[in-house]
């Protein structure tokens, strides 16, 4: 994807799409994925209950562009489009199961409820994007030291982004402080 | 002592600082408001990344969602062919069902689109004992004129699957043809009106 498309705000992007841009819809997916997959996932479903609620969520997408041109948060509607989904799915397995829908009220974990998944995938979804925002090597650096599963030890992460041990600590550092004044601006702390 | 720097934070709140620095940078974070703030700031953004459980979706379904806007929306090679996605405007499935009103099979389903001022009215049926669906609709304009020997295509998977050109009165219809996800295509001399998964094939 071109690095331009990353830097397009939500409306530019959704106004390309309407436009036929493909890379605009990829732009959007990319940008997105992490946040409609992660509320399936908050909801406890399986792989492939999760799958199915990510599809769903962008044919909707899809279908629902032209309402979105002039919305500035498409995370919010996708928040919004995402949870019902669930909803929907886990109220369609209960009643395949022979549950009673009643209990329905609120997800797996009775101290989680919807609106505390919407804030906190809201605010994740805030953290990422400013993780994407920094500098390359920073963005790797966090990304390796913080997000990859695998967690590579600082051997493995100096190999990687070819740099000595010695200064990952340092470097971490400041972009720890970057990230942190870019969270600022957007109201995280 | 100088303030803290990120980097003598970061250590401490990694529990990596040196035994006999430790101290001294404990003495300094209760006595400095603006430091202590900071080691806050820092805890709480580390524990935002570490927390983070927002699973990287299978690469093979963010593909496929990625390629789900190619099949139509991508302008044909060398053409100039204006592309407008209508807007969906009504959905009879939206739409709460009657109290007390009772039917066997499932309900047709009415649904409007809009690009401009051309509206598509659709109609879906879908046959329960064969598994297919019946499609049928109208290419109306908000004018009196009426599109009439239009080509309207019914595509599924990046393939045109069924054609056909409207009637006098700009209706069109697709029989029995298998339930699959369709968009379906109205070619106006204006440019090509897509109504993005008219159907949608049962999970």
């Amino acid at each position: 994807m071109e690095a331009k498309y990353k830097q397009y705000t939500d409306t530019e992007l959704v106004s390309l799409c309407l436009q036929g841009d493909s890379r605009a819809w990829e732009a959007l997916i990319l940008r997105y994925r992490r946040l409609i997959y992660s509320i399936p996932v908050r909801f406890s479903f399986t792989s492939a209950d999760a799958s199915d609620v990510f599809q769903a969520v962008c044919l909707k997408l899809i279908e629902h562009l032209h309402e979105l041109k002039d919305e500035t948060k498409v995370s919010a509607w996708l928040i919004t489009t995402t949870t019902r989904q669930c909803i929907h799915v886990r109220s369609q397995r209960f009643r395949e199961t022979g549950g009673n829908e009643d209990e329905l009220e609120e997800p797996a974990d009775p101290s989680e409820n919807v609106e505390s998944i919407r804030v906190q995938v809201e605010e994740q979804q805030t953290v990422r994007e400013s993780v994407d925002q920094l500098p390359d090597r920073c963005r790797q650096l966090i990304e390796l030291l913080y997000f990859d599963n695998r967690s590579p030890s600082y051997e493995d992460v100096g190999r990687m982004l070819e740099m000595p041990v010695a200064s990952i600590g340092p470097t971490r550092a400041r972009c720890l402080d970057k990230l942190r004044t870019l969270l600022r601006r957007r109201g995280i702390k | 002592m100088r303030h803290l720097t990120v980097e003598n934070i970061m250590t401490y709140i990694d529990g990596q600082s040196l035994l006999a620095e430790k101290p001294a940078v404990e003495q300094h974070l209760s006595s400095c408001s603006d430091c202590s703030e900071l080691r806050q700031e820092l805890h709480s953004l580390v524990s935002h990344l570490q927390r983070d459980t927002a699973c990287e979706p299978p690469s093979d379904l963010v593909q496929w969602g990625v390629e789900l806007f190619q099949p139509v929306m991508q302008p044909a090679a060398g053409g100039r062919i204006r592309k407008i996605i209508a807007a969906l405007v009504f959905d009879t499935f939206e739409q709460p069902a009657l109290a007390g009103v009772r039917r066997v099979g499932a309900p047709p389903r009415q649904l409007l689109f809009r690009a401009g001022d051309v509206d598509v009215d659709v109609k879906i049926e879908a046959m329960e004992a064969n598994d297919r669906i019946t499609l049928v609709g109208q290419v109306l304009s908000s004018g009196a004129k009426f599109f009439d020997n239009t080509p309207v295509k019914l595509e599924s998977h990046g393939i045109v699957r069924y054609k056909t050109r409207t009637n006098l009165v700009g209706e069109f219809s697709f029989d029995e043809v298998p339930k699959d996800t369709y968009h379906l295509s109205v070619d106006l001399p204006e440019g090509q009106i897509t109504l993005f998964c008219v159907h949608r094939a049962a999970a």
